[in-house]
């Protein structure tokens, strides 16, 4: 998805590091479709060498090439890449109910504490993911689980629009980035209230929302 | 049906399997949408593991036919 206003941010993008080669994620993506190439060019040759009723004895090897070693490959490259690619925002917009908050998040225009963190990079990838999944292998477990749950209401229609966040935002996802922040720690208007903040009981979200946009009716598929 | 038959019959719908595999690991690598890792992850990987069992099955039954096993 491209960002929704067309300013000089987007015309300009940051110079590469000199000797650029690209992300793990791309190469992973090109050996991927690469091994895919040829585990269906093996697959071709083992089948038309079987049309030809050639001894099996002769063909055992290139079988255990073609059906059990390179599928393996393939689906590690897959696993990876497609685990990696989940977690990104175009992932998240992919479906359509989220449009109207990737489209919000990337207008730079936008004063809601989404934008206001995409545009100045306070969260450098995977902006959604990271904002709404808890911190460590158990907060990954969750966000994976949570998002199949989000595939099967969304393939199947079962939600209702506008949509809303299935349970009250904890502050331990701010508090992840913020929580030992100099700045944050010795502002002012937090010293009151900061034993609150760390315990959960004052939402970070009430004073600094709103997070995302209101969600119109019209964006249900 | 023969016993080489069936293990023939065997080994062709291990390789459609792994085809289908293969075709869904390429959409999800080209183009890797939430939906698509889904199939991948539910679908392909089983038909992937079903074909792997349908070559050790063809592998004993061969090695069964030479006694070596």
């Amino acid at each position: 998805m491209t960002p929704a206003s067309g300013d000089a941010a987007t015309l300009l993008s940051a110079p590469l590091p000199h000797g650029w080669i690209g992300t793990t994620s791309q190469w992973i993506e090109g050996f991927g479709i690469g091994l895919v190439v040829l585990n269906v060019a093996l697959l071709l040759f083992v089948w038309f060498r079987m049309q030809r009723n050639e001894s099996l004895s002769r063909m055992w090897g290139w079988m255990l090439v073609a059906v059990g070693l390179v599928p393996i490959m393939v689906g590690f490259m897959t696993f990876a890449h497609g685990l990696e690619s989940s977690a990104t925002v175009s992932a998240c917009g992919s479906c359509h109910v989220m449009t109207p908050f990737v489209r919000d998040l990337q207008d730079v225009k936008s004063e809601t504490l989404a934008a206001t963190h995409f545009k100045n990079r306070f969260i450098l990838t995977n902006q959604c993911y990271s904002c709404h999944s808890d911190y460590g292998l158990g907060g990954t477990i969750t966000a994976k689980l949570a998002g199949l749950g989000h595939v099967w209401r969304y393939t199947t229609g079962r939600y209702t629009v506008p949509i809303k966040i299935a349970s009250p935002y904890p502050n331990t996802r701010c508090l992840g980035c913020h929580g030992e922040s100099q700045r944050f720690l010795n502002s002012p208007s937090k010293k009151e209230i900061l034993p609150d903040l760390m315990a959960g009981k004052v939402s970070c979200i009430d004073c600094h929302g709103p997070v995302h946009p209101e969600q119109k009716k019209e964006a249900r598929l | 049906m023969t016993e080489p038959t069936r293990r023939r019959q065997i080994l062709r719908l291990a390789i459609v399997l792994v085809l289908v595999f293969n075709l869904l690991a390429l959409v999800v690598l080209i183009r890797a949408t939430p939906i698509a890792f889904t199939i991948f992850m539910f679908l392909a990987q089983p038909l992937m593991v079903v074909a792997l069992i349908l070559l050790v099955v063809a592998v004993m039954a061969e090695l069964r036919t030479r006694q070596l096993l």
